[in-house]
């Protein structure tokens, strides 16, 4: 799967703030906001949270998944964002979360909206790309790894 | 299957009971007309113009005409059909049931080997009913083992089957994938021809010597086609449809579908040219030209227009109005086919394709599954019938070879591709094995070939036998040849060989089936292809671009066979689908207490 088409170098964030999950995701959400991709920030944020409160998306090795569904995008938002401190997620391994890979898909057009999310995880599984991604230091760094190959 | 067999027995007993009123109804009716006869003959009396003699002439003659009448009439050869049917659909559906359970064999075999017990060259002959006459004569004015009025029945389930099989074909799968698997589909497909109608004109004494003599076409047609339905079965049961050799296996079969029926297209009508003397290339040409033209026409014309042409039959709403009109469209285009040379199946089977990317597809398939399962096994029991077990006594030799060529010509063919490809010795001939079994296609063009008369009875039996063997070798040598290693190169193997499985345990069959019907619809939201085949175990084979999967559901079980590296994606959609079940709950919390609708429910059913 080309990431290409899905990711935008606009949303990939080395330097989240927040120092909780929910501030992680509002954080996110609001960025996305910011750079028009969402426009119906209260209505993704539910979504995004609706579907934490089935189990948390903190995987493993520092990794979070926060995505959801909701018509207000009419098509897949994605977006990938470190934290270079970490943030307690709830994750499966009790480690905190420093990279954190976001979608938001609309309910019913089909896509690969899981798939984007399975590729980036499945890049980052390897120890020395999740490392390589930790160091990046700026926004185009991160797009580079994730796109470049 | 037990379900089926029940349908069968229930429908056989109705058919019985039909054939016993019938045949109280023909005496009545035979008594009437004896009356009406003598009335008749009596008229000439009644003139008083014609001398004693004369008369008893007529009235021996009225006799006759009576008694001939009535053995041609046409309630008399519905009832002799009937009871043929009901025989027929007994025994098929018993030899497949034996042949699936105890033998592990498909039930293809068992319907064949019941048609041979039953036909007019073995039981058949022996069967003697009295007003009736045998069961299963020869039909002697065709030099046939079947009357018309059954082997029409018998056509007609080959184009259902054909049907089906081009509804079901994955074509936007087949276009997208596997380049190896085209090379392995051509590839046997040219070898089994090429060494099917080889053998025949080398063979001495068989009366064929030219390749373009009609017969060494149809025996290199009937060899072509593979069945694959017995080797996805095997790839499941030792979860190895996500292997690299069942990814090709499995894409070489669908591509051996489309060009396989192309090259009966083209045999009919080289066979139908090259009848007469010589080897006339031109008119060959024309017919192969024209053969490849109306598949290329047709087939696009129906990909472009099926969706206008289904959208118009769904302005009837009606489901079996819609399934009937396509299946009306399918019997349309396979007699359109045979008016242009070719054969009535291929147009079935274009229409199938056709119909294949529209969104009636499933639901067709799901009508049609009821009739296909009742009268498909009718065509190979009847397909049995006509193995005509005298006449291959001198060809029995031929046949041992032209069986082990079928075999030598599918995995050399497939396995050469393969090893070309990223294959090593072990993979390629185990994409060779699997692409082995031939079945359904190559007794369908066997039987076509006979009723033509472009083959005899003799070599009828070699194409069955032939059929026979190559699907029994194929499961042992197919299972024995996925002992060992990887089957890829090592330069290529890369790891691919490493299936995960992943497998999730339900408390019940109905939660276990719910998962995976949202899981399917879920893979197919994120765009995969999803492609249901038909093997004794719900099985599905997932698709998209590099990513290959498979699903199987076991009694409680959803089993996933994911290569290692794709695991993520489908643990992934798996996942939400899980916790989409908790909103289920939820929702279910919400509805109306149980108790209560219950008791609305059968409230005053009692009273």
């Amino acid at each position: 799967m080309n990431l290409k088409k899905v990711l935008s170098p606009d949303a990939v964030w080395v330097d989240l703030k927040a120092d909780s999950k929910q501030g992680v995701i509002e954080e996110m959400i609001d960025r996305l906001v910011a750079s028009g991709k969402i426009s119906d920030r209260d209505a993704v944020l539910t979504a995004v949270l609706e579907r934490e409160a089935k189990m948390s998306t903190g995987m493993q090795n520092g990794v979070a998944i926060p995505h959801g569904k909701s018509d207000s995008v009419k098509s897949l938002v994605a977006a990938v964002g470190l934290h270079k401190e970490g943030v307690k997620f709830d994750s499966m391994d009790g480690s905190p979360c420093t990279i954190f890979i976001m979608t938001i898909s609309p309910t019913k057009r089909t896509g690969p909206h899981i798939q984007f999310l399975a590729e980036v995880s499945r890049l980052i599984s390897q120890p020395a790309e999740r490392e390589k991604l930790l160091a990046a230091r700026t926004h185009g760094e991160i797009y580079e790894i994730l796109t470049g190959k | 299957m037990l379900k089926s067999a029940l349908v069968a027995l229930l429908f056989t007993a109705a058919s019985l009971g039909a054939a016993f009123a019938e045949s109280t109804e023909t005496h009545q009716g035979t008594a009437q007309s004896e009356i009406h006869a003598a009335a008749e003959a009596e008229v000439p009396h009644h003139h008083g113009e014609i001398s004693d003699g004369h008369e008893q002439h007529e009235a021996t003659h009225a006799d006759e005409h009576v008694e001939e009448h009535e053995a041609h009439s046409i309630t008399h050869l519905m009832m002799h059909l009937i009871l043929q049917l009901a025989v027929i659909i007994v025994a098929a559906k018993i030899g497949g049931y034996i042949f699936q359970k105890f033998l592990k064999m498909p039930s293809v075999l068992g319907e064949l080997a019941s048609g041979m017990v039953i036909g007019p060259y073995a039981l058949g002959k022996l069967i003697d009913i009295p007003t009736l006459g045998l069961l299963f004569p020869l039909n002697t004015v065709h030099d046939f083992a079947a009357s018309p009025q059954l082997y029409g029945i018998a056509t007609l389930a080959s184009i259902i089957l054909l049907f089906l099989a081009g509804l079901e074909t994955d074509l936007a799968a087949f276009i997208r994938y596997s380049v190896v698997g085209s090379f392995v589909g051509l590839g046997g497909l040219v070898a089994a021809f090429v060494i099917g109608d080889l053998v025949a004109v080398m063979w001495p004494g068989n009366g064929i010597d030219s390749f373009m003599d009609p017969a060494a076409l149809f025996l290199g047609v009937i060899s072509v086609a593979t069945s694959v339905g017995i080797t996805a079965r095997i790839l499941a049961e030792k979860r190895k449809m996500a292997s690299p050799e069942g990814v090709t296996i499995l894409a070489g079969a669908v591509f051996d579908d489309v060009f396989g029926i192309i090259t009966l297209a083209i045999v009919m009508g080289m066979a139908k040219v090259s009848a007469g003397e010589g080897v006339a290339w031109g008119p060959i040409c024309m017919i192969a030209l024209k053969a490849i033209g109306f598949f290329v026409v047709v087939t696009a014309l129906g990909l472009i227009f099926s969706r206008k042409i289904t959208a118009l039959i769904k302005r009837f709403k009606s489901k079996d109005m819609i399934v009937a009109v396509c299946f009306g469209l399918a019997l349309l285009l396979a007699s359109l086919a045979e008016m242009a040379g070719l054969a009535m199946i291929i147009g079935a089977y274009i229409m199938g394709l056709a119909l294949s990317r529209t969104d009636l597809a499933h639901e067709i398939e799901h009508h049609l599954e009821g009739v296909y399962n009742i009268l498909v096994p009718i065509f190979f029991c009847v397909m049995g019938m006509m193995v005509d077990f005298i006449a291959m006594k001198p060809v029995l030799a031929f046949g041992a070879v032209y069986s082990i060529l079928a075999v030598f010509s599918k995995v050399v063919g497939c396995g050469v591709p393969a090893f070309m490809m990223k294959f090593n010795l072990r993979g390629s001939l185990r994409i060779g094995l699997g692409m082995l079994p031939r079945g359904e296609v190559a007794l369908i063009v066997a039987g076509i070939g006979l009723a033509g008369g472009v083959i005899g009875p003799e070599m009828f039996g070699v194409a069955i036998m032939m059929t026979v063997i190559t699907t029994m070798l194929a499961p042992p040598l197919l299972v024995k040849s996925f002992e060992g290693g990887s089957g890829l190169r090592t330069e290529m193997a890369g790891g691919e060989e490493d299936i995960e499985v992943i497998e999730l345990e339900f408390p019940s069959y109905d939660i276990t089936e719910f998962l995976l019907n949202r899981f399917v619809r879920a893979l197919q939201a994120e765009e995969f292809f999803v492609h249901h085949l038909h093997t004794e175990q719900p099985t599905y084979r997932v698709l998209k671009d590099d990513i290959a999967f498979t699903l199987v559901e076991e009694d409680n079980k959803l089993i996933i066979n994911v290569p290692h590296a794709n695991q993520h994606v489908a643990r992934m959609i798996l996942l939400e689908e899980l916790l989409s079940l908790t909103d289920l709950l939820e929702s279910t919390k919400q509805m109306k207490d149980v108790d209560k609708m219950g008791t609305d429910l059968m409230q005053g059913m009692f009273a």
